[in-house]
């Protein structure tokens, strides 16, 4: 009887846990990501609210921010409408509300195309959609641990935005602030929801985050048109990342710009279902005309394929840097006024013998520095993606050796990297002279150059960590990057112990062009990344190939 | 004496405390087709992947004509060609691409050769690797392979997703192969396609090599099945030296005969036989003699 009942609980065992598994772990997944973003969003806002708090305490001084921005048209187009930024919660709204619903959105897609098209094209899905698992289910299911990561998210942002308003310098109300994080959080919400049904319709993860990408790159487009004029603000209702500004919150809160944020969410939520059911697993709704190919310029060598592979990332990233430089040096003079009405910042590049637009650049270029970060996880990942795919045998069991693959490996991301960087200065300069602000062509291509140090250090530490523990790849190189991005704003804002600033990379690159280059901190970099990249070469001979 | 095609020297994996393989010796020379059996998890996969230095031993080394698999990796790669049992390839490449690429990283492909195995498989190389079936996939990593010539092909279950067809193809370019010298090192679950291809088997169970040789070696040291039909009652042969698996169904008996029919024989001579037959057993009931039993040291699932 017992060995009855042990049997049917066996059997019983696996036919619950297989029904759900999808939803388990896509929450498990998505929780977790939501929770390291919540944190990071929360820290972002705790940092903006608290730096403004300190550097604006006169009255006389936020007067001086509102006539200089409130209507800058330049500025408004960039980060949105400046409303009400002589008050702390008006103007921590305004620095943080469109960034982090772009990095939101942004989040939502990866998460979301991974999630459900990555997941499908591994392969994983199809052992569970021959059993119980009907493909509707396995999508509701999806979607429904996405949700879970988004609540986590909006948690996390929600508790610290709470906690920093009850500082009196501060003083936003605790509902203000849960609308806030609700605001910055919708983004992410639409995006997932974007993403997933972009996940239906194409035919790899690839081209669903491109095509969820092209979304957001419309929306934000539409978004900077509707800003840059009063007369054209009705276009907001027309973009997503309008109906977000739309939500006001700190300042005017609109609740009622929540139904379409809703309404987006559930009917693409809905069409994710419908299109799940009517397609063919591994298959997109849209078909593929590109399967069969007539002439194309094809890469012949391993180095060529890794290049030819990351083209379009690469291309975007590139794309953006260019972009992003023109519209920050665009509004380099309008940027250095807001150093020098802010005195704390006046005070700051004072002593470094600066001021004005050379001051603003610096901090615009810090973004680049991020930016580029970015490309280096990238690079890093897709290198460790090449191996757990299996890709990576094709090549070795050639007369092609690991270290040959990883030292081109590394060329390539140095070679983006550096290339971004000169983009990213030369693209700021071009941005800076067509605001008439007096700035050389050199110093902000060498500050380009400087940003690219704390991203060739991330390449070199995930080198190693490649060769020596390669499924913790992803986690270390983030995990750095965070704590490399968040003792930077921290550290702004209060007093750290000067140990823990000096192992913040972005810490240790200078604040060029305000400040000249620190070539020694920039060769200790550099001298890290090389050491660690090599030791990752040599070390990779003296391991098994390891897939996921 | 030449260098034998593939030497291992004690050759041991463990991944942490399971024991993948155990002190393998194998050789296979040039020229010389040697298949590989086993049931999952015996080690089949783990040795291909010592042979290519994908994986690192915890004992002993392995050669490829004379070279180091780790040491000399990408001289001895230059003498070999690979075809795993699935192909992991790049999805937006396509056919043509894939092959120009991997052509272009082997150094050297016979470019006539290359054409004639396209055609030989079907092969449309016009088309992105997303959109092949597994069968066609398949097809482009033999064909990859096949093209350099390489002095050494190490095959990982190269016909699975294959149709009949194929397997056709496929059975004649290894003996075309073996017609040039190039030698093969072969691991399949197909028994009719080892017994068919192959000079010599290796047998693996747990990690260890537990037979090695010719078809007609294996034959000898294993039993052969005698079947024997009495005009009358069935005897007790039970206790006769090297007889076993007695098998009675009414007037016909079944057994194994290990060693010599003599005993066997001398005892039936005045037992009424009407008929008697007895046949060399196949590969197959080789194998599965070998599996019978319970396995001395289990290993986990190693052919990974």
């Amino acid at each position: 009887m017992t060995a009855i009942s042990n049997m049917s609980r066996a059997n019983a065992l696996p036919r619950r846990s297989t029904r759900s598994v999808i939803a388990r772990v896509t929450t498990q997944k998505s929780v977790r990501a939501g929770a390291v973003w919540g944190i990071v969003f929360g820290l972002y806002i705790a940092t903006q609210a608290l730096t403004y708090a300190t550097s604006y305490k006169t009255v006389a001084s936020r007067r001086l921010l509102v006539q200089q921005f409130g209507h800058n048209a330049g500025i408004s187009a960039l980060v949105g409408p400046a409303n009400q930024i002589g008050t702390v919660p008006g103007f921590t709204a305004w620095k943080c509300l469109t960034v982090l619903a772009i990095i939101g959105a942004v989040w939502g897609i990866l998460t979301s195309t991974k999630l459900t098209r990555g997941e499908e094209d591994a392969g994983r899905w199809e052992l569970l959609l021959v059993g119980q698992v009907t493909r509707t289910s396995a999508a509701r299911q999806a979607l429904l641990g996405m949700a879970a990561g988004a609540t986590s998210l909006f948690a996390l942002t929600s508790i610290i935005a709470v906690a920093v308003g009850r500082s009196p310098k501060v003083a936003i109300s605790a509902g203000g602030a849960v609308f806030f994080a609700l605001a910055v959080v919708s983004s992410a919400l639409m995006f997932l929801a974007v993403g997933a049904f972009c996940g239906q319709l194409s035919t790899s993860r690839r081209q669903a985050a491109g095509l969820g990408s092209v979304v957001l790159g419309a929306s934000y487009a539409l978004r900077m048109v509707a800003d840059s004029s009063a007369g054209l603000a009705w276009l907001r209702w027309a973009t997503p990342l309008g109906w977000v500004e739309e939500l006001q919150p700190l300042t005017r809160p609109r609740p009622f710009a929540l139904v379409p944020i809703v309404a987006l969410v559930i009917v693409f939520s809905l069409g994710t279902l419908y299109l799940a059911g009517r397609r063919d697993l591994g298959a997109g709704t849209l078909s593929d005309r590109s399967n069969v190919l007539t002439i194309r310029q094809l890469p012949t060598t391993p180095l060529g394929l890794a290049a030819y592979l990351s083209r379009s990332v690469l291309l975007a990233w590139a794309a953006s840097i260019f972009a992003y430089g023109l519209l920050l040096g665009g509004i380099a003079k309008s940027g250095g006024k807001i150093i020098t009405s802010s005195p704390s910042l006046r005070l700051a590049f004072a002593r470094l013998g600066v001021s004005g637009a050379d001051a603003y650049l610096s901090v615009a270029l810090l973004i680049m520095a991020v930016a580029l970060s970015f490309v280096a996880l990238g690079q890093v990942s897709a290198a460790r993606m090449e191996e757990s795919s299996g890709q990576l045998e094709n090549l070795l069991v050639r007369p092609f050796s690991r270290a040959v693959w990883l030292i081109e490996r590394i060329a390539l991301a140095v070679t983006a990297l550096v290339l971004g960087g000169l983009l990213a200065g030369v693209s700021t300069w071009v941005g800076a002279i067509s605001d008439h602000a007096t700035v050389k062509f050199s110093s902000l291509l060498s500050a380009g150059l400087n940003v690219t140090f704390p991203a060739l250090l991330l390449v070199g530490v995930g080198v190693l960590v490649l060769a020596v523990a390669p499924r913790m790849v992803s986690i270390t190189t983030y995990t750095l990057f965070v704590w490399f991005f968040l003792v930077e704003i921290l550290g702004s804002v209060v007093n750290m112990n000067h140990w823990i600033l000096d192992l913040s990379a972005f810490h240790q690159m200078a604040a060029s062009p305000a400040a000249p280059i620190a070539w020694t901190a920039n060769a200790v970099m550099a001298a890290i990344a090389l050491v660690s990249a090599s030791l990752g070469v040599e070390l990779l001979r003296h391991r098994d190939l390891l897939g996921e | 004496m030449t260098t034998p095609a593939i030497e291992t020297f004690a050759l041991a994996k463990s991944y942490g405390t399971t024991r993948a393989l155990i002190g393998l010796d194998l050789q296979v020379n040039e020229g010389e087709i040697v298949g590989c059996l086993g049931p999952n998890g015996a080690g089949k996969t783990t040795l291909i992947r010592l042979l290519l230095g994908l994986l690192i031993p915890s004992h002993g080394r392995a050669e490829i004509f004379g070279m180091d698999s780790q040491r000399d990796a990408v001289a001895a790669h230059r003498r070999l060609a690979y075809v795993p049992g699935e192909a992991n390839l790049w999805p937006t490449l396509s056919v043509a691409e894939t092959l120009r690429l991997l052509g272009q990283v082997n150094g050297k492909v016979d470019l006539t050769y290359q054409a004639e195995l396209i055609d030989r498989f079907s092969l449309d190389v016009t088309k992105r690797v997303r959109a092949l079936s597994k069968g066609n996939r398949q097809k482009l990593i033999l064909v990859a392979a096949l093209m350099t010539r390489a002095d050494l092909l190490i095959l990982d279950e190269p016909t699975s997703g294959l149709d009949p067809l194929m397997e056709q193809a496929f059975r004649l370019c290894v003996h075309e192969a073996k017609d040039r010298g190039q030698s093969v090192l072969l691991s399949s679950h197909s028994l009719s396609e080892v017994e068919a291809l192959c000079d010599r088997i290796a047998i693996l169970r747990a990690g260890r090599l537990v037979e090695m040789g010719t078809m007609a070696e294996m034959r000898h040291l294993s039993a052969l099945t005698v079947e024997v039909t009495f005009s009358r009652g069935v005897p007790d042969v039970t206790k006769i030296p090297g007889v076993s698996s007695v098998d009675v169904q009414g007037s016909t008996l079944r057994c194994q005969v290990r060693g010599s029919v003599e005993p066997l024989l001398n005892s039936l001579a005045n037992s009424g036989v009407r008929e008697l037959l007895s046949r060399e057993p196949s590969l197959e009931e080789l194998f599965l003699s070998h599996y019978g039993a319970p396995a001395p040291d289990v290993a986990n699932d190693s052919d990974q």
